[in-house]
This record gives C-alpha cells, structure tokens and sequence, in this order.
C-alpha cells in the first residue's frame, strides 16, 4: 500500500545506505586493497539482485549467469580489440548478445516446460559448455589469455588504473537495476512471475502467458549479466574462457536463494555480507591454505541454508520491524504501520 | 444468438497411455446457463475441464467456444477469450496475499491504471475485504475457495468452470456460495458450467445436469429428469441398486 | 573412419558402464528420497583423491583401492546424510540446492587444501596393456571397470529386490507415509540409501583412477555425466541405465574422435537437452 509512496522509510534507509556507499571508496581511496573488495562486492550484489528476477520472482533457478557474463565480456573486449569500440558502448551491445543468447535458449526451454530442478541443471551445464566453445574458438583467443588495449584516452576504453571508476559504474548500474527490480515487482510481470512462481497451471488459466512472461524476467537478467560482464572484461584488463565460470553463476543462485527468494533487498543483504566476509576471509587466511576460506564459507552457507530456509531478508526484517514498533511507540506511543514488502 | 451454444464440446476423447480419461464425450452449454457436470469418482469430469481449458490436449474431438475452435489452444489463450475456471485440490499462490493474488486475475483484461479499481471490485463482490492483506498460505479452505473464484472472475469472463467448488464447505457457507453463484449468473451474466459432488448445490442452482461415467456421456436433462434417469442411478448405486429400488 | 567409429564404440561403452555406476548412485538418492545431490560428481571427486592417496600409501593398483575409499565413503555419506540431506527433506528443492551447492564448495575446497590444485594421478597399476582384438584395442584397465560396474549393478539390483532393507528402500520411493506405517524407519531407509549412494561413487574413484587423473573441479564432469545417464534412463529400470550411460560413453567418445577432445562435453550436453525436450520421462522411465 505504501510502496507507492516515494518518500517511505524503506527508500530513506535506501538513500542512506547509497550516499553511504558513495562517500566510503573516498575514505579508502589510497587503500588499493579495500578497493577491490568493495568493487567485487559490487559485481556479486549487482548480479544476485538481477537474478531476482528470474530466480526469486518467476521461481527458475537459474545458474547460467556465467555464459551470460562471460558473453558480455568477450563482446565488448572483442569490439575493443578489433575495432576500438568503446566499452561504453561495448558492454551494452554485450548485454543484447546475452540477451539474444537467453531469448534463443529460454524459449524451447520454457516452451518444453523443462523447469525447476532441471531448468537448474540445463541451465548450469551451459555454462561449461559456453566455457567449451570459447576454449575451441581460437578466433576470440581460445585458451590465452588476451589482454584488452588502451585505446584513444583511458576514458575511452574503459580501462583505468584505480578501482574508483569501476566502483561508480557499478553503484549507479545497481542503482538501476534496484529500481527495475522495484518497477517490475509492482507490474503486471512481477505478479505474474511471483503467481507462476508457485503454480503455473494456475496462473495460465488466469490469463497470463507464462512461457512470455518466463523468457521476459529470463532476458533482463541476461542483459545485465552481460553488461556486467563487459565492465568485468575491463576491470580484469583480460578476455579468458573461465569468465564462463559455473562456481560464480552457482554462487549468485546461492546468493539470491540465503538471502531470500523473491525479495529484491534479499540477494542484496546477502552479496554485500557474505561476499565481504568471504573476501575477508581471503585476506586473512588466504596466504597459509589456498581454499580455506572457501570451506568456512561453505560452512557458513550451509548453516544459513539450513537454519534460517527463507532466507536472512526476513530475518533482518522481523529484526527491522521491531525497531520501527519501538520508536513508532516512542514518537506515537502505538505501533506504527507495517510494510508487508 | 440464444440459441448457438457458448460452449461446445464434440467428440472429445483423452487417453493417458491406455486408459481413456475421456471418450467420445459430446456437451452443449449455452450462454447464461448454470450447467452441472456430475459422476462417479473417476468419471473423467475433472480431465473434461483440462481438456476444456487447454491444460490437456485431446487426442481427439473438438472444443469451440463463442464459435472459436480452441481446441489444443494453450490456457491463457483461452482465458483471454472470456473463459476461466478454478481447480479441485485448491492451488492458491500460498506465498501471495489475497490482493495480489486477484490482482494476477485482473490484469487479464486490465492496465496498471485501471487494476486496482477491478481488484476493490472484486474483493466487496466475493466479500475478501478483511482477509484482502492476508497471505493465501494461512487461509482456511472455505476462504481459499472463495479467493479461487474470486481471482477467476477477475479475470472478467463470460463463462467460469468450477471444479467442485463446494467441496468442503459446511451448510452456512455453502448456501452463501450458491447465493454468490447465482447472482453472478443474474447480475454479472456469467455462464456457469460446474463439476459437483455436493448434490445439495447441483439440485439447487444447476438448471440442466450433464452426467459422466467412466469417461462417457450417458444422461443429459433437468435435475429432476437426471434424479429419476436408471442409468444415472446404475452408475452411481451400482446395477444390484437399480433392481433394488425397483 | 569405420575402425575409428568401432574403436569408439567399444571405448565408449567401457566408460559407458562406468558412467552407469556412478549415476547408479545418484538415481537411488533421487529416485527413493526425492533428495537433489548437486555434489554427486564432487563425491566421485573425492573418491578419486582417497583413492589415490590410498593407492600411493600402499602402492596399491587403483582397481583394489574401494577396499578402503568404499567404507570411507559410506561413512561419508551417513554423516552428510545426518548432518545436512535429513534436515532438508521437508523443504524446498531449493533449499536442498542451496545445501548441496555449499557441500560442493567445501569438497572442493577441502581437495584443495588437502590435495593442492594440480592434477594427481595414480602411478601403480598391474593391470597394464591392451588387449587386442584384430585393429581395435580395448585397454585392459577399462575392460577391468567395465566388468566391475556391472557387477556391483548386478549386487545393487539384488540388494534392492531380495533383501529386506532393499525392499524397505523401494517401499519408501513409493509412498512415504504408507511405508512409515509398515514400520519402516524412513530416517535410517534413507541414511542408508544416501550412504550407498556415496559408496558406489568409490568404488567408481577406485575404477577411473586406474587411468585417469582428477582435479578439485573434476567432479563438474561427473556431475553432468549423470545427470545425463539418469535424464535419458528415467527411474526405476536399472538395464535402461546402463544403456544410457552406454550411449553417453558412445556420444563422448565420438565427440572425442571426430572432432575434438574438448567437445566431450558438449556431445554430453546435447543428449541432456534432446532427452529434457523430446522425452522428459526418459527412454525406460516408468515415472
């Protein structure tokens, strides 16, 4: 009911936290280290907020991000290698590519009715098979790496020596696709991917097209996964095939499912805490023992995944709406208004 | 016009593997009819109405509505001809609130401007007004029922196919449903065609009853006629039944 | 071209076998608990690195190493039984993927703290050599794991039609609720499925490793693997599985052949998504 109100408590948090993330890269701004850290986390919260849309709303557990991602990346590298093309624009023509690529895979998928566990499946095997293809086709470089060139000015082609500027990219890009997460979560998609979410048949007979409907949310999440991909391909200063990478697409799914399905705040919750505790756990017990931060972080996943099922967004808002009874009984001495989303 | 049937199911027939769900089956509704369709548990009625709705393709027959062939069309094509249904096992969107969840009905025919006033609508009609923020998931079955054909109608249909919508209900809230029914029928012109066990409901507001025994029409005709018809009998008590009564 | 394609064919169903094994495995778990393993490939993962930690400790042939990895394994797969798949039962397919990811990522991790990133491969082997048959060779190693597979098929298919936990086991895949009625504890049913489940992934490790290497992300492969011999069986008919992994093996090996040793897995994953459209049920599915 109040999500149409513009200036609700929810979006003055939202517009804390933004000014916060804006202002924090200038107090680390010589600190090369902790730059990296926020811009990866950047990376995982953009990724597992757009696969809300097709993971938490529609219920397809997708785990293709990474065919995704890595087309993006291989598009807009390659138009700057060959023909200087600015990422600028590169990595939008790589977020059509990902989102043609999603169209012609998504539509006999969706139109066969292959779905929950073994849409999971398919759609993860692709991944490896993207990883394949791009080590056979030697055209794009194959196995090699290949390093992407400064063209014309830094500026241009996207390539800096700072984080700074890839930081700022990826904080209005999640901006954007928050707010898209919001607009489609109050359309007639978003009831419709929600609806067909829990029974397609169901929402069949009302009217709604669940196959379209599917292959929509399918081809958003696509498109950002391959803008991302070409500002990843940029950040990295490299083309490789294991952009194509089935840990990181199964990671976002994991991502999107801990911090609560359907919930576009979840994912987000979750990328930013678990992926700095993650990268934090890198840093301190990375240099001893390749790989056991990645197993304490198993840990923690699995905890989450069993103890806390729906996720940590309800969590954090039972824990959000006590605070806000407690101060709306303190300004009005009753309990204030609560959002159900 | 009065006279062309809203609905008209020929010859349709839907086997899975060798057993034969539906056969031969031939029915006529007409517009502002409330037609019941009755039978034996496992008569086929509820593969009938998959059939009907496009959730099953037939291996055989035709299904035009308003003079539309629809058969094999996919269900939300069909919807958006003017024909909804609700299910038996209720399959409400448990994670849904009630609004929301009539508000994927309303979309059917309409816009984000117009929504909401369709939903306010529909919600005083069906009465869902105190449950309208409450979430599908910790409803009791009367009220998922209810939220089942309330989510229909959003749709604005012309004709609504309802699926032992009064299993379950307890005398109060079945003679309110039949009410709900029937002014649907006067006020709204909704065609009605309704599978039921609970015969309270097809006597009462059925103005023609269609019967379905192992997948085959065998009677068609008023309550009344049907109530005395030997084969109906036969198929529900058994032949040993028939000699019985006689 | 022809002896190339025979060649194919007779590598291919060795490995074929093999495959139906380890896919065995996954289609109890699936079949009898509705439980979605993700990890299934990294426990064949893991298979492959006790085995070969066991064969360089004894400087044992591969083939004689489940004498070890097999009790390990089962120990294994009780305890992940108990500690993590019992708790996801009664929810979401989801939150059992969610689970199942992080085992996957801690096993891979754990290889890679215990077993460093590079390949490891087994050096003893007294199965050696080829045995030649006009111009095709089948390689001894993979005749030796051809035979094994079957009979530890053969062993499971017994073990689920004549015994009483076996029966207990296929009660359970039926109907829950009806078989907690005839007394059937359905907690230890499980527990025991998901450990032989486990186990016939060791005694696969022990097989594979007698000639191949393995990597912490070797378990991706398997995982694919079958889930694609287990898609184009169904559930329920243990000859339709071997046949599929047959057909996969044979798919592979082609890919391999004719046009490059990289495009193993894409002839892989074209049987996968050819048997999702066409035959969701699978070939032998009774489901």
């Amino acid at each position: 009911m109040n999500s149409k109100r513009l200036l609700n408590q929810r979006n003055l948090l939202m517009l804390a936290a933004l000014i916060l993330a804006a202002l924090v890269p200038l107090a680390f701004r010589s600190d090369q280290y902790a730059m990296i850290l926020m811009t990866t986390v950047l990376i995982y919260a953009v990724l597992a907020t757009a696969w809300n849309i097709i993971g938490g709303m529609a219920g397809q557990l997708d785990l293709a991000m990474g065919a995704y991602l890595g087309l993006g990346a291989f598009t807009a590298g390659t138009l700057l290698i060959r023909w200087s093309i600015t990422p600028w624009i590169g990595m939008f023509l790589g977020g059509l590519v990902s989102m043609l690529f999603a169209m012609l895979i998504g539509f006999p998928l969706f139109g066969f009715k292959i779905k929950e566990l073994w849409y999971a499946l398919t759609s993860s095997a692709l991944v490896t098979v993207m990883q394949v293809i791009f080590l056979m086709w030697n055209g794009v470089g194959g196995p090699t790496e290949v390093y992407l060139p400064t063209r014309i000015s830094p500026l241009y082609s996207l390539r800096f020596n700072t984080y700074m500027p890839y930081y700022y990219i990826l904080l209005v890009l999640l901006v954007v696709v928050i707010i898209f997460n919001n607009r489609i979560r109050y359309s007639k998609l978003g009831y419709s991917l929600l609806a067909l979410g829990e029974d397609e048949d169901a929402v069949e007979v009302l009217g709604v097209n669940s196959q379209a409907s599917k292959l929509k949310a399918l081809m958003i999440y696509a498109f950002v996964c391959g803008i991302v991909g070409g500002l990843y391909a940029c950040i990295y200063g490299y083309l490789h095939p294991s952009f194509f990478s089935t840990n990181m697409s199964t990671e976002i799914a994991i991502l999107g499912i801990v911090g609560g399905l359907g919930i576009t705040y979840g994912p987000l919750l979750a990328a930013v805490l678990l992926v700095s505790f993650r990268e934090y756990l890198r840093a301190s017990l990375g240099g001893g023992m390749e790989g056991l931060y990645l197993a304490v972080y198993a840990v923690i996943l699995i905890l989450i995944a069993l103890f806390q099922p729906r996720g940590l967004a309800p969590l954090v808002n039972s824990g959000y709406r006590k605070l806000q009874t407690f101060f709306g009984e303190l300004r009005h001495g009753k309990p204030a208004d609560v959002e159900s989303h | 016009m009065e006279n062309q049937p809203m609905l008209k199911v020929t010859n349709l027939t839907k086997k899975f593997g060798n057993l034969v769900a539906v056969n031969n089956a031939s029915m006529e509704v007409y517009p502002g009819e409330i037609v019941g369709l009755i039978g034996p548990n496992g008569a086929g009625k509820t593969t009938l109405f998959n059939a009907i709705t496009g959730l099953y393709k037939p291996e055989n027959g035709k299904v035009v509505f308003k003079g539309v062939n629809i058969t094999g069309f996919l269900p939300h094509k069909i919807c958006k001809l003017g024909m909804s249904r609700t299910f038996q096992v209720t399959r409400a969107f448990l994670h849904m609130t009630v609004e929301d969840t009539v508000r994927v009905g309303a979309y059917n025919r309409r816009n984000e401007k117009n929504v909401l006033a369709k939903v306010d609508e529909i919600i005083e009609l069906c009465e869902l007004g105190d449950i309208r923020t409450r979430v599908c998931g910790d409803l009791g079955l009367a009220q998922l029922r209810k939220v089942e054909l309330a989510r229909a109608l959003a749709t604005e249909p012309e004709m609504l196919l309802l699926d032992e919508a009064g299993a379950g209900l307890n005398a109060t809230e079945l003679s309110a449903f039949m009410t709900l029914l029937q002014s649907l029928n006067k006020d709204y012109h909704i065609t009605f065609c309704v599978v039921e066990h609970v015969m309270q409901m097809v006597m009462g507001i059925c103005q023609r009853i269609v019967v379905l025994d192992s997948g085959e029409l065998i009677a068609s005709g008023t309550p009344s006629e049907i109530s005395h018809n030997q084969r109906v009998i036969e198929a529900y008590l058994g032949k040993r039944a028939v000699n019985y009564v006689n | 071209m022809i002896e190339t394609a025979t060649q194919s064919v007779i590598t291919g169903t060795m490995m074929g076998i093999i495959y139906a094994l380890i896919a065995l495995g996954l289609s109890i778990i699936f079949g009898v608990m509705n439980v979605v393993n993700f990890a299934h490939g990294d426990f064949v993962m893991l298979a492959m690195y006790l085995s070969f930690t066991v064969g360089t400790l004894f400087a044992w042939d591969a083939v004689i190493t489940p004498v070890i990895t097999v009790p390990l394994l089962f120990v294994f797969g009780l305890i992940t039984y108990y500690l993590l798949i019992d708790r996801t039962l009664r929810q979401m397919y989801v939150v059992q993927l969610a689970v199942t990811v992080g085992l996957q990522i801690l096993m891979r991790s754990a290889a890679l703290i215990i077993w460093q990133a590079q390949p490891r491969a087994l050096q003893y082997s007294f199965i050696q050599g080829n045995i030649e048959i006009g111009p095709y060779s089948i390689l001894t190693s993979r005749l030796v794991g051809a035979v094994v597979s079957l009979i530890f098929i053969g062993g499971i298919a017994y073990f689920l039609n004549k015994t009483w936990s076996g029966k207990a086991m296929r009660a359970a895949s039926d109907d829950l609720d009806v078989a907690s009625l005839m007394g059937v504890n359905y907690h230890r049913t499980y527990a025991l499925t998901f450990a032989i489940g486990a186990a016939l992934t060791a005694v696969a490790g022990g097989l594979l490793m007698s000639f191949q290497q393995t990597d912490p992300q070797g378990g991706v492969r398997f995982g694919l693997l079958s889930w694609c011999v287990l898609a184009l069986a169904g559930l329920g008919s243990l000859p339709g599985l071997i046949v599929s992994g047959i057909i996969v093996g044979i798919a592979e090996t082609f890919a391999i052949s004719f046009i490059d040793p990289r495009a193993r897995l894409l002839a892989v994953y074209a049987i996968f998504i050819l048997v999702l459209w066409l035959r969701p049920r699978g070939l032998f599915g009774r489901k």
